[in-house]
């Protein structure tokens, strides 16, 4: 009997049982095609800048602001009390452990809602739910609350309502004074009558 | 890392020339393990000539679980690769036709090209005749399509069907193969002795 035969065997039966020992990867489960689909045609996912502004004025806790930019833009400027979570990092560590709490409403904030959407779809395809979008993204929160445009004298009464809103807001978020008024610097100047001489004439 | 044209590593243009090399090297293969031999083959039939069952169980066996070690090891992703569909009565059909061809014609289509490379004058017969027999066969397919395409089980494995890990599988068909490899052995051997004679 051919000894490397032996040997060849008994190598084949080890790497066999071998194959038991290998764990399988983790399967992630993913929601069907169809529901996802009905997902992403709902506009319902996108929430107004104007709307994340008020809750986060209001101190809303169940709102979770998720910043999926890069940590450098993410340095460089973010929304208050927002957490960031790169896309490319979303399913790193324990990053999917902050979706899908009862209560909460998570909200993907980036520049602009390309990337925030293509984080939403993640998170969906994964099966969580109340996640949203902020309209617009960051862009939007600069033109609207950082920066809000007064809206012409002829506009709705909403819109006059809107901008008001939005100019507390700039103030909460900024820290920007109410513009003085034009007249507040106005010297006055007092003018004061010369006293007449009591002497200075006299029939 | 793999499967490297799915995931973009090479592109699709190249699955000509790695078919090419791949089909290069599997007739070398066949050619040195003598499956260019008629007798080598039908061997198997009459028990004295066990060498293709070793040779395609060998492959079988390393290629499975050289397979879940690569998978596992993050060289090749297994969901992604291409998986046949099954189609069960017209496989177990065709594997009967396919069984029969080969007792009589002495070759299975690709080791009769191995033989043809040699210059093995029956090869060249039984490759006149494989291709006759596809063109009847694509001649009569609308009177077979209903049984062709009938039984579809989709892109389905044994532990889609089953729900038993594949490393059992794994493990179930190393043991019956190295189980074959012993007993083929002295099989050939008992036979070997009651034959006159015996050539290649």
């Amino acid at each position: 009997m051919n000894r490397n035969y032996i040997f060849l065997t008994i190598l084949m039966i080890v790497l066999a049982v071998g194959t038991l020992m290998l764990k399988p990867a983790k399967q992630l489960k993913q929601i069907e095609p169809e529901t996802l689909l009905k997902e992403i045609v709902q506009p319902t996912r996108y929430i107004s800048t104007d709307e994340v502004a008020k809750r986060l004025i209001q101190g809303d806790p169940s709102l979770l602001l998720v910043d999926v930019r890069s940590e450098a833009e993410f340095e460089k400027y973010s929304l208050p009390r927002s957490l960031n979570i790169p896309t490319e990092k979303l399913m790193a560590d324990d990053n999917l452990s902050y979706f899908g709490v009862p209560g909460t409403k998570v909200v993907f904030v980036s520049n602009d809602d390309i990337k925030a959407d293509q984080t939403w779809v993640l998170t969906k395809r994964l099966g969580f739910n109340s996640t949203y979008v902020m309209k617009g993204g960051l862009n939007c929160w600069m033109e609207t609350i950082i920066d809000p445009v007064e809206p012409s004298p002829d506009a709705e009464e909403t819109e006059f309502k809107t901008y008001s809103f939005r100019k507390g807001a700039q103030m909460y978020f900024t820290g920007a004074q109410v513009d003085d008024f034009n007249d507040s610097k106005v010297e006055v100047q007092v003018r004061r009558k010369e006293k007449t001489s009591v002497a200075s004439g006299g029939c | 890392m793999g499967p490297l044209i799915p995931n973009g590593i090479i592109g699709g243009g190249w699955d000509f020339v790695i078919a090419i090399l791949l089909g290069v090297a599997f007739g070398f293969i066949l050619e040195a393990s003598g499956f260019s031999s008629s007798r080598n083959i039908t061997g198997v039939f009459y028990g004295y000539n066990f060498v293709v069952l070793r040779v395609f169980f060998t492959a079988l066996i390393v290629a499975m679980v050289g397979l879940m070690y690569f998978d596992y090891f993050g060289w090749l992703d297994l969901s992604k690769i291409f998986i046949l569909p099954t189609y069960v009565t017209p496989m177990i059909f065709g594997g009967v036709v396919m069984g029969l061809g080969f007792i009589l014609g002495g070759f299975c289509p690709g080791t009769s090209f191995t033989a043809i490379a040699i210059g093995k004058l029956d090869a060249l017969l039984f490759t006149i005749g494989l291709y006759i027999g596809i063109f009847i066969f694509s001649l009569g397919y609308p009177l077979i399509e209903g049984f062709y395409n009938s039984g579809n089980l989709g892109n389905v494995t044994l532990t889609d069907v089953t729900g038993i890990p594949a490393a059992w599988f794994a493990l179930a068909f190393t043991v019956v193969a190295l189980a074959a490899f012993w007993g083929t052995m002295i099989i050939e051997k008992r036979v070997r002795k009651n034959m006159k004679e015996y050539k290649f």
